[in-house]
């Protein structure tokens, strides 16, 4: 592989995952992973541009910055781009009404949009709620509709959390695909739209831009997709046999967030 | 395609066809009466998870169906002999009703996991359990991957979307042992001396009862009760053989036209 230098030369800006990055989430809210907080700060002094980019559907985008803030992360709201402010765009684009199958943390996101006589299913990472009961509800609801809309936050297979790895809304997305026989759009990483409303939010070209995420297909993957170099940390739901992966190849792999701020402050922009 | 011979057995499935929950589908008692009043070995074959074979034959008996339990051929007995086969201790997603079936099974410190239609465990917890077991090289062995069935109060999600589920999140396929899979037919056809070509398959599910007996050589009649919904007969090709408007048309579909 070419040396680093080579491979972060010219990247004015980063984008940041943030579950299995900046922080493993769990009991109590989650704990900072090693060197994360510090390599944000350092991130965020040097002339690299800075956005966070995340999948989190559990929280709203709030709770979700006060809770990195209160580990000893430097964000603000603004800084991020998540899915359930995306969706809501979506929704009222389209006039579609949501039956919501999600996290009681995250309703809030969806104060605004009127939910009554519902026309789609909105599916994000409901944790406890995805109950046989609720996925059920949500089946029914898209089999009544003549053309069955689902909008999946995410399609994540799994996250890391301190107690271990659990399955991501991605999994509960292809039930309800395979059940009613349809295919979900969506809205989150790595969908292509994602990505480039945090390029754009961030005001940096794709070329330009690396991505730094634990998922090699979400994170990964799809950046590359959008014509981003990315990097993959060995933290949060990494495994080994993802360095082996069949079809998606990272432009680098490093222990960690820290590891990862060393080399860009030491190669990018030049 | 192979030469029909004549007609010999006659696989029908339970819910859905011959009753729905604790319904049976008007006239059915008499049609299968009709029907073994010709020459023809009827089996009875289902996907039906959520009870052992004794369940199911007590229910059939209420109904006044005249059944006996050889006849009847279940996925759980197929999921059974596979984890015997396989000699693996199963974390047992099934519905507690399903537990006789898999009596003398060892299940302590699990390196499997069996899943059927078991809403009551279909929870996140414990699909994270099976989900972590899978992670570390168990087998997924489903006992079927119906998409939905009927219940009274609607359509309700089959355990396939859920076997779906892990498979994505663990990127592995599952071992299916009920319908649709071809061995499942096969089977089911044991111990009946007949061949596929000369056996006829009765179901309300177009992909799962016609499409799997058409894949294993079988004719398929597809009845419009249970879970059937307009178009059905759409979803596979080569479409049905018949389609007609339930148990009792299609027993006479075969008494003129197949024998």
């Amino acid at each position: 592989m070419a040396a680093w230098g080579d491979r972060l030369a010219g990247v004015r800006g980063v984008l940041l995952d943030i579950s299995g990055v900046l922080y493993d989430s769990g009991e109590g809210g989650g704990v900072p992973i090693a060197g994360s907080v510090e390599a944000v700060a350092r991130l965020k002094r040097s002339r690299l541009k800075v956005r966070f980019c995340t999948n989190e559907s559990q929280k709203s985008r709030g709770e979700l910055v006060a809770l990195l803030r209160r580990l000893g992360f430097d964000i603000s709201q603004e800084e991020v781009t998540a899915p359930a402010p995306a969706t809501c765009q979506v929704l009222k684009e389209r006039g579609l009404r949501p039956h919501l199958l999600v996290h009681d943390g995250v309703r809030s996101e969806f104060g605004q949009i009127d939910q009554s006589n519902p026309n789609c299913v909105v599916l994000a990472d409901a944790g406890e709620s995805f109950s046989y009961q609720n996925m059920n509800k949500a089946f029914q609801t898209l089999m009544e509709l003549e053309n069955p809309v689902l909008i999946s936050l995410g399609k994540g297979r799994y996250y890391k959390e301190t107690s271990g790895l659990m399955l991501d809304v991605g999994a509960y997305m292809k039930a309800l695909e395979y059940a009613c026989g349809i295919e979900a759009e969506v809205v989150g990483k790595p969908s292509p739209e994602f990505f480039k409303s945090a390029l754009q939010a961030m005001g940096v070209e794709a070329h330009q831009a690396i991505m730094i995420g634990d998922d090699i297909v979400g994170d990964v993957g799809g950046a590359q997709r959008c014509g981003m170099r990315a990097l993959q940390v060995r933290t949060g739901k990494f495994r080994p046999s993802d360095e082996y992966h069949p079809e998606v190849k990272a432009d680098g792999y490093v222990d960690n967030l820290a590891e990862a701020v060393d080399l860009l402050l030491q190669h990018a922009d030049k | 395609m192979a030469v029909r011979r004549a007609l010999k057995a006659v696989l029908v499935d339970l819910n859905g066809t011959l009753h729905i929950e604790d319904a049976a589908v008007p006239g059915a008692q008499e049609a299968l009466k009709r029907l073994r009043s010709s020459s023809v070995i009827v089996r009875f074959v289902t996907n039906t998870t959520k009870e052992s074979k004794q369940d199911l034959l007590e229910r059939l008996k209420k109904l006044e169906f005249d059944i006996s339990e050889d006849e009847i051929f279940t996925s759980l007995t197929a999921a059974r002999s596979l984890v015997e086969q396989k000699q693996v201790r199963p974390m047992l997603l099934v519905d507690d009703r399903a537990l006789p079936d898999f009596k003398g099974i060892q299940t302590n410190d699990p390196n499997a996991v069996v899943i059927g239609l078991a809403p009551e465990h279909f929870h996140y917890q414990t699909l994270n359990q099976a989900f972590r077991l899978l992670l570390d090289g168990a087998p997924l062995i489903a006992i079927h991957k119906a998409r939905y069935y009927k219940r009274k109060d609607g359509l309700a999600l089959g355990p396939g979307p859920f076997v779906t589920a892990l498979e994505y999140a663990t990127d592995t396929s599952a071992i299916v042992v009920g319908k649709p899979e071809k061995t499942f037919f096969l089977e089911a056809l044991r111990g009946t001396g007949c061949e596929p070509e000369e056996a006829v398959m009765i179901g309300d599910d177009c992909r799962d009862d016609v499409g799997g007996a058409q894949n294993a050589g079988m004719l398929g009649i597809l009845v419009k009760t249970g879970k059937y919904r307009a178009a059905d007969e759409e979803k596979i090709s080569p479409p049905p053989y018949l389609t007609c408007e339930s148990f009792p048309h299609a027993v006479d579909h075969i008494l003129q036209h197949l024998l």
